[in-house]
């Protein structure tokens, strides 16, 4: 009898323990799960809130791209990257949910003048927070951004759209124009931008091989956006204003890398190439005494 | 009138002599910019499908760069009366050269470097144009001075070098276009072709015109 009581103890005892261990395991699957689903990259607009009197907000690119990845979630702590107008940068920070939001806190390293700390918390598909500057000294000391969630994916088709004018905001030049109004001779100033033809929506860089005769008629302004657009297909992020004002705005576009080895194809690189040396003959040769 | 004034004709030729030494100037720089022998520079770079496929078309756009500085040094010389005058020999050393230079090496390497011209078919039926021309012009005035028949020989040669200028006339216009209205660069040089040379001879024909008037 008693062999029968501490079999059956036994039986209990082993059978709770069982059933505990799934639990437990159930539990680490849906924390896993619950995680999953906020990896990868948030993107959006990187909002000025406060900067310093020298920061000009008549600047055509003020705010900047922003992608926000969250790479991991462990015991409390994340980690993730920003990156943004050329510069990548690690995160490390603490995660909390409670009610269905998602909190966060990211520090980026410190060892860059322009680093800070990100305070966000995503609810439902959107997350939401702010930036401020380590360095109160900083030209921008906080940003605000609203981000949705975006995969990327390299795709060699996507083009820039069509529907817009593609007008390099930074060659503003001023041309002198003399009017006669009333017998008096007036002189004011015309500013006047480089503008792109809608070419740079059709030739694609990273599908076709280019010949000379492709880009023979192109301006400078052209064959940089045409060469760009291969490097904004690989989700590199543009440190140059005068670069990102035509990528920034476009919605395939994600900031995803600042570093180009190793990633671009045979074709791309052989486009390169030929890009490069063309974008330098309009340089030495487009306005000069010779052909 | 002071336009009739000798000091006015003084005045243009100084002009001329100093604007013409400029230009002179301007293209051995750009001749200078294809020494040492290489084949991807300055205009090369954007010829590289030219010179990897079509066999002499590098040899021959050589010849043309190298020996066309030559021809413009008759415009320092030839339309001068005082050498005539005063240095004959002199004229006929440079008039020599200018002839054998545009007959043999100038025109025929424009000739077939012309159908590979930038800007299509209308460029490149203008370069083939202009070197035919220039050719024969030359060739004609050269036979007219064999012939004792100056006058002419000096019109021929007027139209000749009228062409010859066009290397520098039309560099000019392309900096003027631009700098008006900033086309792409295959318009511009459509246009080029043409603005190069054709006013030059018009205005040549004008002035035979007037002269033989």
């Amino acid at each position: 009898m008693k062999k029968i009581i501490v079999l059956f103890s036994l039986f209990i005892a082993f059978g709770c323990k069982k059933e505990e261990k799934q639990a437990v395991v159930a539990n680490d699957k849906m924390t896993l799960d619950e995680n999953q689903k906020l990896y990868g990259n948030w993107v959006g607009d990187f909002i000025i809130t406060e900067a310093d009197s020298l920061a000009d907000e008549s600047d055509y690119v003020y705010n900047n791209k922003l992608n926000l990845v969250i790479k991991k979630i462990e015991n409390f702590k994340a980690f993730g990257q920003s990156i943004v107008a050329g510069n990548s940068r690690p995160l490390i920070g603490s995660f909390s949910e409670y009610n269905g939001e998602y909190r966060f806190t990211f520090n980026e390293p410190g060892n860059n003048s322009n680093d800070g700390k990100f305070t966000f918390k995503i609810v439902d598909d959107t997350l939401k927070g702010t930036w401020t500057a380590n360095d109160r000294k900083n030209k921008v000391l906080s940003r605000k951004f609203v981000l949705t969630k975006q995969n990327f994916k390299y795709n060699p088709n996507l083009m820039l759209p069509d529907d817009t004018e593609y007008v390099d905001w930074y060659s503003e030049k001023l041309d002198s124009v003399k009017e006669v109004i009333d017998d008096e001779e007036e002189t004011y100033y015309e500013e006047t931008y480089r503008t792109a033809s809608d070419i740079i929506t059709k030739l694609n860089a990273s599908t076709t091989l280019l010949s000379e005769n492709d880009l023979k008629n192109l301006k400078k302004l052209e064959l940089e956006i045409i060469r760009n657009t291969i490097f904004a297909r690989h989700g590199y992020s543009f440190k140059k204003k005068s670069f990102r004002q035509f990528f920034d705005p476009v919605d395939w576009y994600i900031p995803v890398t600042d570093d180009m080895s190793g990633k671009l194809t045979l074709i791309e690189q052989k486009n390169i190439v030929l890009l490069n040396l063309f974008q330098k003959y309009a340089e030495d040769n487009y306005d000069s005494f010779g052909r | 009138m002071f336009f009739m004034s000798k000091h006015f004709k003084t005045y243009s030729k100084i002009f001329w002599a100093i604007s013409f030494s400029v230009f002179f100037f301007l293209m051995l720089r750009i001749t200078l910019k294809y020494i040492p022998f290489n084949s991807n520079v300055a205009f090369l770079n954007i010829k590289q499908t030219e010179v990897q496929n079509v066999k002499p078309y590098l040899a021959i756009f050589y010849i043309h760069v190298y020996s066309s500085i030559f021809t413009l040094i008759a415009g320092f010389t030839q339309f001068s009366k005082r050498i005539l005058k005063d240095n004959k020999r002199l004229h006929k050393v440079i008039g020599k050269l200018y002839f054998y230079v545009v007959l043999f090496l100038a025109a025929p390497s424009g000739f077939f470097i012309g159908f590979y011209a930038n800007g299509g078919l209308y460029s490149k039926i203008s370069f083939v144009v202009l070197s035919i021309l220039w050719f024969s012009f030359t060739l004609i005035g050269f036979l007219k001075v064999k012939n004792l028949n100056f006058s002419e020989h000096k019109y021929f040669m007027m139209r000749s070098f009228a062409l010859a200028f066009s290397a520098i006339t039309l560099r000019l216009w392309k900096v003027i276009i631009v700098y008006l209205f900033q086309p792409a660069p295959m318009d511009v040089y459509q246009i080029i072709a043409w603005l190069g040379w054709l006013p030059n001879l018009l205005a040549i024909e004008y002035y035979i015109y007037k002269i033989k008037k």
